[in-house]
């Protein structure tokens, strides 16, 4: 389909503000009497705050207040897993306990030594393993583990089952979760090859460039937030609930956020936020909580680790027949993470396994809070999977490529728990793609060749996410100058997404981009509600509202015209920024004027009259401020059916040396599936960003607490191994397969995250392949663990650990 | 609207001179206590420094970073603080050229020396830097946090070297992170302004 | 323990002496008050932490008598502020001396390089992460060791030479100046003293909290190379997780002199496996004399770890330890 915007470039906005350094970020403002807020964070990973003795403190020059959980939480603290605010009970070291506030950093600083606190030390574990020992601590007080509606409960496991885990063999402890399709004893009963083992996947930090500081003051009665966030309306009504503030006096002011990858998509996964607008209330100044790196670390999170046992059964013909999952997962300090049941949903869209069954028991630990980081267990497990289809491959005599060819997803095929059908589905076409680009055929030969100390290895890695949901709202405005303003709430994360959506609506309404402005940055500039961006979903979720919105602002154009002129709305079609008569295109109406007429007719035109019934309270809310002021499009998305999936396929050749453990990407490809390309550089810089998240996950990055005193050991970019230009390639192949998804406007589907996951796997793959088909069954692979399995150490390390090096 | 504290609304404590709202230097308190003598020839706080071509003149402290003095006193807020420990690079500016970073320098070990930010790279007519140019139309940033790091490297490594390859391109920006891992985009950048320099 | 986390410099004093005289006098006179300021890399960090608690800095880097790279009569002699980054790119050092430029080459980031001093680079601190975090172990004068313990994370700490503590040396450039056969060159107040590369590095056992010999009031200030190896045949590699930023895993710097294929002499340092840059001897006795070949390489590779003392996460560091050796043999 020809389309004047879609799947072409443009500037976005905000990229000459990037490049100049004249975008702002919430630390960049200032207000007059500004003063600066600073954590005294919790020294114990699980303590109970007995006494805070603050009056020092608050007694030396410089230092204007204190704010407390007490202050916060004036009827007690929730009693449930999620991030809290501020807590006199924490479960992680580094968890806010107060805030002080002084005229400078420094004093705020220097205050914190003046602080008495008295804590009482509650014992803590860091492995979820651990934990369900009998015996072994629990990291919440009240159990290792958070019941849905039931509150905290204690799960544990005898010895005996523990240590059967540890050496590879199924677990015999009734899961906490679990579903199952298809038979899968017949499934493994006609398997040719089995694989079996024992794995697991380290968390990996959050780490945005941008640490998430905040600044907030109060006016009239107004809160006024200075924040970070991947959508200004989704998090902006939750946050005004934490924060105590009513929705119609809270302003989220956000113009760009340094990264989210998930950690910023909802209020509750960011309620530091709330301490300024809190401490700004109790003290009436304006408060600056600028956040430091380790604070990032400690508050910001982290995706899960997962330590699981897997049964993956093959017919000769390649065809996965069963699939047998069992997770226990780290859910942290504060509860939350989901992987474990994604990462299962995961195996089954890409591999299509006839049989499968998952089960998963999810045990907390006192590090950091577990939640959205990009690509919710698909990308660890494919990191795993990827080299058994290989062992498999290479078992039944079949081409690495064949194998995967043989269960990949096409259109009509299901998966999951519930057996939900694909929107669409062209895997076969990805895989296809990424060998012809990747050149497959030429180079696999060179598989396993040796050269000096250097081998050859070959990788093949699929990545999914389901990237795609639907019920948000869409806003866009006709003013009388002819300009079309479109109000977004999609968070300026750096995906350009709230740009590119946009850009549907224009797309509807034919009209040149240069007469197009995107209203965003601020709630008072009254948006609609858009997804959290988060979940690979904006593109798909938010085309389909700005395309709706469009075309019910095309519909009222038409009316208007059709009273104006005569006939009726379907005898009218639009071009060139007019609606006019399909019959004789000289009888038109500019959209200026058609805007201008609206404002005379009111009513539903202008947003009066009419109104979807259904919006959400937000977007409702932002169309009564702008109800009267413009010819307006408003709409509520209906929910779409199906599983719209992202897809991604990379194919990586690196050169290892066996001598040093270190690799070379000679080659590496990633290759999108997601439906019409929307905007290609947006795209092509998700697929760049995502290798870049692959190799970080397979190969660097960690996420470490020392087990004596339960402290972080990754704070920072240097030792948590954030990928640098040096550890990935200089360049990046990337592409796309392009075919329509029925159930988008546009046939956009997202892509964020299975960019990451085909890359994690095709790495670890090919690390296995240039090492005879090693299977380590571990991500990441770090270096130690090359030199330790060429050189044939088996360390001390306990095999399943989550905090600890893999060894 | 607020009770404002007298120390915060001196804006200006010398005419010309941009001061912060903190409290004088306590370090002679320390020599104080301890019964030392404090020997001389300590630095002077009022300095003048080159900032993008203009000559500011600014309170800066003793133990002052170069990137706290340029945010917080000049409110050249571009260069970004993303560790504070010279681990990322978005505090990235050039001091006589050389890029460094903000974080880990002091203001006063560069007090003689030309110190260029991410808002000194415009023409006078508004015209974009050839880097910036082409980190646009290569579209190199994601969330754009680490841009201005990775901008000032660019500038850095170009005046170097005008016509790097892509390797050595690769080299010379390696000391600054992406977390959204655009490098393959930002090197893209680097090599079409090399073109359009 | 730290309950905040520390990101502001505290008020210090700073001094900019500009001539050697005053830069020594201010380090007699602060003594252990002052703290040595080259390019400051290893500096703001420990003062933010406020895990370092100096009253004044003194800056060397204004000192021109100790900058600078010059040929002398008898080698080169290469002032302590110089930059790495001048190092790794200047002529005569990339020439004559290519173990150094390229050892300098692969220090931390580039922007590291170019402020970071060689004399920084030199006595810079322990890295063990537990060391930085401000915990009272036996380096920061308490009396545990957090790393050698049953649950300590030691993947990078040290094979040899530990006592109580089993932090490693993490200078890229250590090494090199021992293969190079350097002298240190130390000032005071008193006067100067010339010290052998190899034992200007001190390990736990002689001073648990201290990397060097420097007193207090002494100033590292030039290091000189004499021409004994320039022109040498060189080999040096450095094996990190990350190819930026991160300390070695195990580094290694090697200097052969070889003639008609015989190895006549030869000196071989590995860093990151021991508190000072460890001179393989042994297994450049095992080489003196032979012909230099791949089969010698693997003959002696694994005389470079003996006496090594793995801890619980760091037995790799033996296979590529002598593997690295057994790449600088092979050439």
């Amino acid at each position: 389909m020809a389309y004047m915007h879609i799947g072409k470039d443009f500037v976005p906005p905000d990229a000459p503000g990037k490049v100049t350094g004249r975008i702002k970020y919430s630390e960049d403002y200032t207000r007059e009497g500004m003063v600066y807020a600073r954590l005294l964070t919790s020294p114990v990973p699980h303590g109970r705050v007995v006494n805070i003795d603050a009056s020092a403190a608050l007694a030396m020059d410089g230092v204007v207040g204190i704010l407390t959980a007490d202050d916060v939480y004036p009827d007690g603290e929730p009693q449930s897993t999620g991030l809290k605010i501020l807590t006199n009970e924490p479960t992680l070291v580094g968890e806010p306990i107060l805030a002080v506030a002084a005229v400078d950093e420094k004093t705020a600083e220097s205050a914190m030594a003046l602080i008495s606190l008295t804590i009482e030390r509650l014992p803590f574990v860091l492995d979820p393993l651990d934990s369900l020992r009998e015996g072994g601590a629990d990291a919440y007080t009240g159990g290792n583990t958070f019941v849905f509606r039931q509150g905290f409960a204690q799960e544990k496991w005898t010895s005996d089952q523990i240590t059967s885990f540890q050496n590879g063999r199924e677990p015999s402890a009734e899961p906490q979760q679990s579903w199952e399709y298809g038979d899968l004893e017949a499934g493994f009963a006609s398997s040719d090859f089995v694989y079996e083992t024992s794995f697991s996947t380290a968390g990996y930090p959050h780490m945005s460039m941008e640490p998430r500081s905040a600044m907030a003051y109060w006016e009239n009665g107004k809160c006024y937030l200075h924040g970070t966030s991947q959508s200004l309306t989704a998090l902006a009504e939750p946050m005004a609930n934490i924060i105590g503030v009513p929705l119609e006096d809270f302003v989220f002011i956000n113009e760009a956020t340094g990264g989210g990858f998930g950690q910023r998509s909802r209020a509750g996964s960011i309620p530091s936020m709330a301490i300024p607008a809190r401490f700004s209330q109790k003290i009436n100044r304006p408060v600056m909580m600028r956040v430091t790196r380790e604070e990032e670390f400690t508050i910001g999170g982290a995706r899960q680790g997962l330590q699981g046992w897997i049964k993956v059964g093959f017919r000769s013909d390649g065809s996965m027949a069963a699939m047998d999952m069992y997770c226990v997962s780290d859910s942290g300090g504060k509860g939350g993470g989901g992987d474990a049941n994604s990462a299962a949903a995961g195996v089954s869209a890409l591999y299509q396994s006839e049989a499968m069954r998952f089960r998963n028991t999810s045990i907390g630990t006192n590090t950091g809070h577990r939640g959205a980081q990009r690509g919710p267990g698909e990308n660890q497990i494919m990191a795993i999977v990827a080299p058994i289809m290989d062992k498999a491959a290479e078992a039944l005599g079949l081409d690495r490529l064949a194998i995967r060819k043989m269960n990949a997803a096409q259109n009509g095929d299901v998966s999951g728990s519930r057996s939900t059908p694909f929107t669409s589905a062209y895997m076969p076409e990805a895989l296809e793609m990424a060998a012809e680009q990747f050149d497959w055929e030429g180079r696999k030969s060179r598989s396993r060749q040796a050269n000096g100390s250097k081998v050859t290895g070959l990788g093949i890695g699929q990545g999914y996410h389901n990237a795609g949901r639907s019920g948000m709202d869409g806003i866009v405005r006709m003013l009388p100058n002819g300009r079309l303003q479109m109000h977004t709430g999609v968070g300026n994360l750096g995906t350009y997404s709230y740009a590119s959506t946009s850009r549907a609506a224009a797309e509807v309404l034919k009209m040149s981009w240069d007469d197009c402005d995107i209203i965003t940055g601020r709630t008072d500039r009254h948006l609609a509600i858009s997804s959290p961006q988060d979940g690979s979903n904006s593109i798909f979720t938010n085309t389909r509202t700005a395309y709706g919105a469009a075309q019910d602002m095309l519909a009222k154009m038409k009316e208007i015209a059709a009273m104006d002129l005569g006939g009726a709305a379907a005898d009218y079609d639009i071009d060139g920024s007019r609606v006019y008569q399909i019959t004789d295109n000289t009888v038109g109406m500019t959209y200026a004027t058609v805007a201008q007429r609206a404002l005379e007719l009111g009513g539903k035109f202008t947003g009066e009259a009419e109104v979807p019934e259904d919006l959400n309270s937000l977007t409702a809310l932002s169309v009564s401020r702008l109800a009267g002021s413009a010819l307006m499009g408003i709409y509520h998305d209906p929910r779409h059916a199906g599983n719209p999936p992202g897809f991604a396929v990379a194919m990586i050749e690196i050169e290892l040396d066996t001598e040093t453990g270190k690799f070379d990407i000679i080659e590496l490809v990633n290759i999108a599936e997601c439906g019409t390309v929307v905007h290609p550089q947006g795209l092509k810089n998700q697929l760049v960003g995502g290798a870049v998240w692959g190799i970080g996950l397979s190969v660097l990055e960690r996420h470490l607490y020392d087990p004596q005193n339960g402290i972080p050991a990754s704070t920072g970019f240097w030792q948590s191994k954030i990928p640098t230009y040096l550890d990935t390639p200089a360049n990046i192949g990337t592409g796309w397969v392009d075919l329509p998804d029925p159930e988008n406007p546009v046939g956009a589907r997202g892509i964020g995250e299975p960019s990451m996951g085909s890359v994690s796997a095709a790495l670890n793959a090919a690390i296995s392949d240039a090492l005879d088909g090693h299977l380590f069954d571990a991500a990441p692979v770090t270096t130690d663990m090359i030199i330790n399995h060429v050189a044939g150490i088996s360390e001390e390390a306990i095999p399943l650990a989550q905090n600890n090096f893999r060894g | 609207m607020y009770p404002v504290n007298p120390k915060l609304t001196r804006r200006r404590f010398i005419k010309g001179v941009i001061a912060s709202g903190a409290a004088a230097t306590s370090t002679s308190i320390w020599y104080a206590a301890n019964g030392a003598e404090r020997p001389p020839g300590a630095v002077e706080r009022l300095i003048r420094i080159n900032v993008n071509g203009q000559v500011r003149s600014v309170d800066v402290p003793p133990q002052e970073t170069l990137a706290s003095t340029l945010r917080y006193k000049l409110g050249l807020t571009g260069t970004k603080l993303g560790c504070n420990r010279g681990e990322c690079g978005a505090c990235t500016v050039l001091v006589d050229d050389i890029p460094s970073y903000g974080c880990s320098i002091l203001t006063h070990s560069v007090k003689a020396m030309r110190i260029e930010t991410v808002e000194g790279l415009e023409s006078a007519n508004g015209d974009l830097h050839p880097v910036q140019q082409a980190f646009v139309e290569e579209l190199s940033p994601q969330c754009g946090y680490c841009t201005p790091g990775q901008v000032m490297a660019a500038v850095g490594l170009l005046r170097a070297n005008p016509n790097p390859t892509r390797e050595e391109a690769r080299q010379g920006m390696a000391g600054n992170i992406c977390r959204c891992g655009s490098y393959d985009s930002y090197l893209n950048g680097v090599m079409r302004a090399a073109e359009i320099g | 323990m730290v309950a905040t986390s520390h990101d502001v410099m505290p008020d210090i004093e700073l001094y900019q002496p500009t001539d050697e005289a005053s830069a020594l006098a201010l380090a007699n006179t602060l003594g252990s008050d002052g703290w040595l300021l080259g390019g400051g890399q290893d500096t703001y960090g420990w003062l933010k932490d406020r895990n370092k608690t100096p009253a004044a800095m003194i800056e060397l880097t204004q000192v021109d008598a100790w900058k600078g790279i010059r040929e002398t009569a008898d080698g080169v002699e290469i002032g302590a502020v110089t930059t790495i980054t001048e190092i790794a790119t200047n002529p005569l050092i990339q020439s004559k001396y290519a173990l150094l430029s390229t050892a300098a080459g692969r220090v931390a980031s580039p922007q590291i390089r170019n402020v970071g001093t060689l004399g920084g680079n030199l006595v810079q601190d322990a890295r063990c992460w537990y060391y930085r975090r401000g915990l009272d172990c036996y380096r920061a004068g308490g009396n545990i060791c957090y790393a050698d313990s049953p649950e300590g994370l030691n993947r990078e700490h040290a094979l040899f030479g530990s006592s109580r503590c089993v932090a490693v040396s993490p200078s890229d450039t250590a090494p090199a100046l021992v293969a190079l056969d350097a002298t240190m060159v130390v000032s005071s107040v008193g006067g100067q003293r010339l010290i052998a590369a190899q034992d200007f590095f001190v390990g736990p056992a002689r001073d648990i909290t201290h990397m060097t010999v420097l007193n207090e009031g002494e100033i590292l200030t030039a290091v000189r190379i004499p021409n004994t190896w320039a022109n040498a045949e060189f080999y040096f590699e450095k094996v990190a997780d990350r190819n930026v930023w991160d300390f070695a895993l195990v580094n290694v710097a090697a200097a052969f002199k070889v003639s008609g294929g015989t190895i006549e002499d030869v000196r071989i340092v590995c860093g990151a496996v021991e508190c000072v840059p460890r001179r393989l001897d042994a297994v450049e006795d095992a080489i003196r004399g032979q012909q230099r070949s791949e089969q010698l390489a693997e003959e002696v590779a694994s005389i470079a770890s003996e006496g090594a003392r793995p801890l619980n996460y760091n037995h790799f560091k033996v296979p590529l330890m002598e593997n690295l050796v057994k790449r600088a043999i092979r050439g």
